[in-house]
């Protein structure tokens, strides 16, 4: 009794990822800086100058606005995505920009005109039922983003917060969402905000700790209070009683372990993050990663006028590397022609685009020049700094697209050579994404330093469920037989010819999922850094004779029901 | 120049399907205004504000008018917009592995 009237209470909320996690909290009010005030008098507006810091804001609107497009297509996926091309639309809209223009003729400086011009449509959208309300939401958040410009306020940078932080919010917008850096935010909590909400979909997709929906109650939360997210239950809890921390589910109070990590019988197991950008290096680093098992190049070449010449980009990958002094860094080569389009590249549209011409099938194409200076770059990056420097083709198909893309890193050495610039050959892999390349995987393994798998690409291709389409979501499961399969097939095959073989798709982050990936034989599993502290852990309890006994028995299964019978079985021991 | 198409996207002119539409009036050299079948005065297609608001659901019908030199490659283009299920055009992501 005593012990429960002690506790802190539980505030209820819906959670919307399973996991929990600690930290200090923030309250975010990002409409504190966007108060306006009274506007001057009217003889004293220019409205012609007021016009121009309009089209200027709505030029500098685009310019985020694509910026935060591409950084949640990157990391969250493509719906998500589109809502910023909708704001986009907003900012371009006639009847907004037709009533900005009517009240600065009437005297209105440009922020004062865009509240007003802003004030009847969402009053409109509110008006109406569930998904016309999310309207409103988006209208306010391109209205708050166009006054922010025009005013100079500063943005709450949420990309910056501190580590280990809370973030408390009324509601998080799709572009306060879009900054959010999985590394740094232990977990938040919103009043308002449902199941499907962005903020929710985003800290899915990031794994971020959630409870969304709290209520007025969140309120009560001091800035700066020690504060527990479980996300499996829905409850955000003030000043947590160890007890309580010890009670909630998986979480962040995962001990981060710097060091490489072995099953509990000594097998070692290699733990890399998936990277995009230089700036998630470092929360890569401080979650315990032992290298990085994809860092996807596109990065580089989204969002700007022309490629990054050579030397951008020997410094980007050698910073990587520097980054792992004692660790692999695995770089795959540019892989577009799927969905994101880059303006000074030429790609046709095509009925499939992810059946078409993406991955090594456009590097030795129409981008072999492309290829050969991201080449060049990583050959010099390799002799720079002492970490090991791997690099990956993706989408290989066949034997001669893997030949020729080995035979090009061998002309490149011979031209680097020649022009006596140092360099050195790094490890060299095919990704085993498509269903050939699995069913090729010994010949690939041959010709290779490593394999590595990208599930979530086999998982559609083997399954023939696209992506993004939800009405066939349940069969994109790499838990399916046929998917192990391919896997089990993949590893035999690495095995056979000396090659190493590891996973950089969705599965490969899962701590469930560790036991049945460590008796299928990778040796190396890379994911978001922010699910390494559980992996780590995990693989740290795995007997190696049991987990193999697991994949055994999952691979024989006949339905993805039964491998998740196994797999729970098993966890539960 | 007019015609009435059925909305076939699931989540009628809203959201993505809405952007889409947008954007594609505004690609023609055409004046495009869009309304409900069953009345209404006709919006400005090119206003992403005015085509949400109509409150198309999925199933109904829209009257498409369009004048000017595209007119009738831009309603062809709408015409086929409408007539997609959203999930088959969805670009999808290639972000992963």
């Amino acid at each position: 009794m005593a012990a429960n009237e002690s506790a802190p209470r539980a505030h209820e909320g819906t959670g919307v990822t399973p996991l929990s996690g600690v930290g200090t909290a923030v309250w975010y009010d990002p409409n504190a800086e966007l108060e306006l005030g009274e506007p001057p008098a009217a003889e004293t507006v220019d409205p012609d100058a007021e016009r121009e810091r309009f089209e200027d804001a709505r030029d500098r609107a685009r310019a985020e606005l694509e910026r935060e497009r591409e950084r949640t297509a990157e990391r969250v996926g493509e719906d998500e995505a589109a809502v910023f091309d909708a704001h986009k639309q907003f900012v371009d809209d006639p009847q907004i920009i037709d009533g900005v223009e009517a009240a600065v003729d009437d005297g209105l400086p440009a922020e004062h005109a865009v509240d007003a011009a802003f004030e009847d449509p969402i009053a409109q959208f509110e008006g109406m039922d569930g998904r016309m309300a999310e309207r409103a939401d988006d209208l306010r958040d391109v209205r708050d983003r166009l006054l922010r410009l025009l005013t100079d306020a500063d943005r709450v940078d949420l990309a910056s917060l501190s580590d280990g932080s809370i973030l408390l919010a009324e509601r998080l917008t799709p572009s306060d969402t879009a900054q959010l850096d999985p590394e740094r935010v232990a977990g938040f909590a919103t009043i308002e905000g449902g199941r499907t909400s962005h903020a929710a979909i985003f800290a899915r997709s990031l794994g971020i700790p959630a409870v969304v929906g709290v209520g007025d109650g969140l309120e009560s939360i001091d800035d700066g209070a020690d504060v527990l997210i479980d996300g499996e239950e829905g409850t955000v809890i003030a000043n947590p009683t160890p007890d309580q921390r010890e009670r909630a589910a998986g979480g962040r109070d995962v001990e981060i372990r710097e060091d490489p990590v072995e099953t509990a019988d000594g097998r070692a197991v290699e733990v890399a993050a998936n990277v995009g950008t230089l700036a998630e290096l470092e929360g890569a680093v401080a979650q315990g990663a032992d290298g990085i098992g994809l860092f996807r190049t596109e990065f580089l070449f989204l969002d700007r006028e022309a490629p990054p010449d050579e030397d951008e980009q020997f410094e980007v990958y050698r910073e990587a590397l520097a980054a792992f002094p004692e660790g692999r860094v695995v770089v795959r080569t540019l892989d577009v022609g799927g969905d994101k389009p880059i303006p000074y590249l030429e790609t046709p549209d095509a009925d499939n685009p992810f059946l078409g011409q993406r991955g090594i099938r456009r590097s030795l194409g129409p981008d072999a020049d492309l290829f050969e200076t991201q080449l060049r770059a990583l050959l010099r990056a390799a002799a720079a700094e002492s970490g090991t420097l791997s690099v990956m083709f993706p989408m290989v198909a066949t034997v001669p697209e893997l030949e020729a893309a080995l035979e090009t890193v061998a002309d490149v050495a011979a031209d680097l050579e020649s022009e006596g610039i140092e360099h050195e050959r790094p490890e060299l892999g095919a990704m085993i994404e498509t269903p050939s390349a699995a069913f090729i995987a010994d010949e690939l393994a041959e010709r290779v330093d490593f394999l590595s798998i990208g599930t979530n690409d086999l998982t559609q291709y083997v399954m023939a469920a696209a992506r993004e389409n939800e009405r066939v979501a349940d069969l994109r499961d790499p838990c399916e037989p046929a998917v192990l399969r391919a896997i089990e097939r993949t590893v035999a095959a690495a095995d056979a010819g000396d090659a190493w073989v590891g996973m950089c798709g969705e599965m490969a982050g899962d701590p469930d999922l560790a036991p049945l990936l460590v008796g299928l034989g990778l040796d190396e599993l890379s994911m978001s850094a922010v699910t390494i502290p559980e992996v780590k852990a995990a693989i740290a309890n795995i007997e190696t004779d049991a987990a193999e006994a697991l994949a055994n028995r999952a691979t024989d299964a006949a339905t993805r029901t039964t491998v998740y019978e196994h797999v729970n079985t098993t966890t539960d021991q | 120049m007019e015609r009435t198409v059925t909305v076939v996207p699931e989540d009628g002119l809203h959201a993505r399907p809405a952007a889409k539409f947008v954007e594609t009036a505004t690609e023609f050299d055409a004046d495009v205004r869009v309304a409900p079948a069953d009345g209404d005065d006709p919006v400005d297609a090119a206003s992403m504000l005015a085509v949400t608001s109509l409150g198309v659901a999925s199933g109904e019908d829209v009257r498409l008018i369009a004048e000017g030199d595209d007119a009738e490659a831009a309603l062809d283009d709408l015409e086929e917009l409408l007539a997609t299920p959203e999930t088959e055009s969805a670009a999808e992501s290639s972000s992963g592995t």
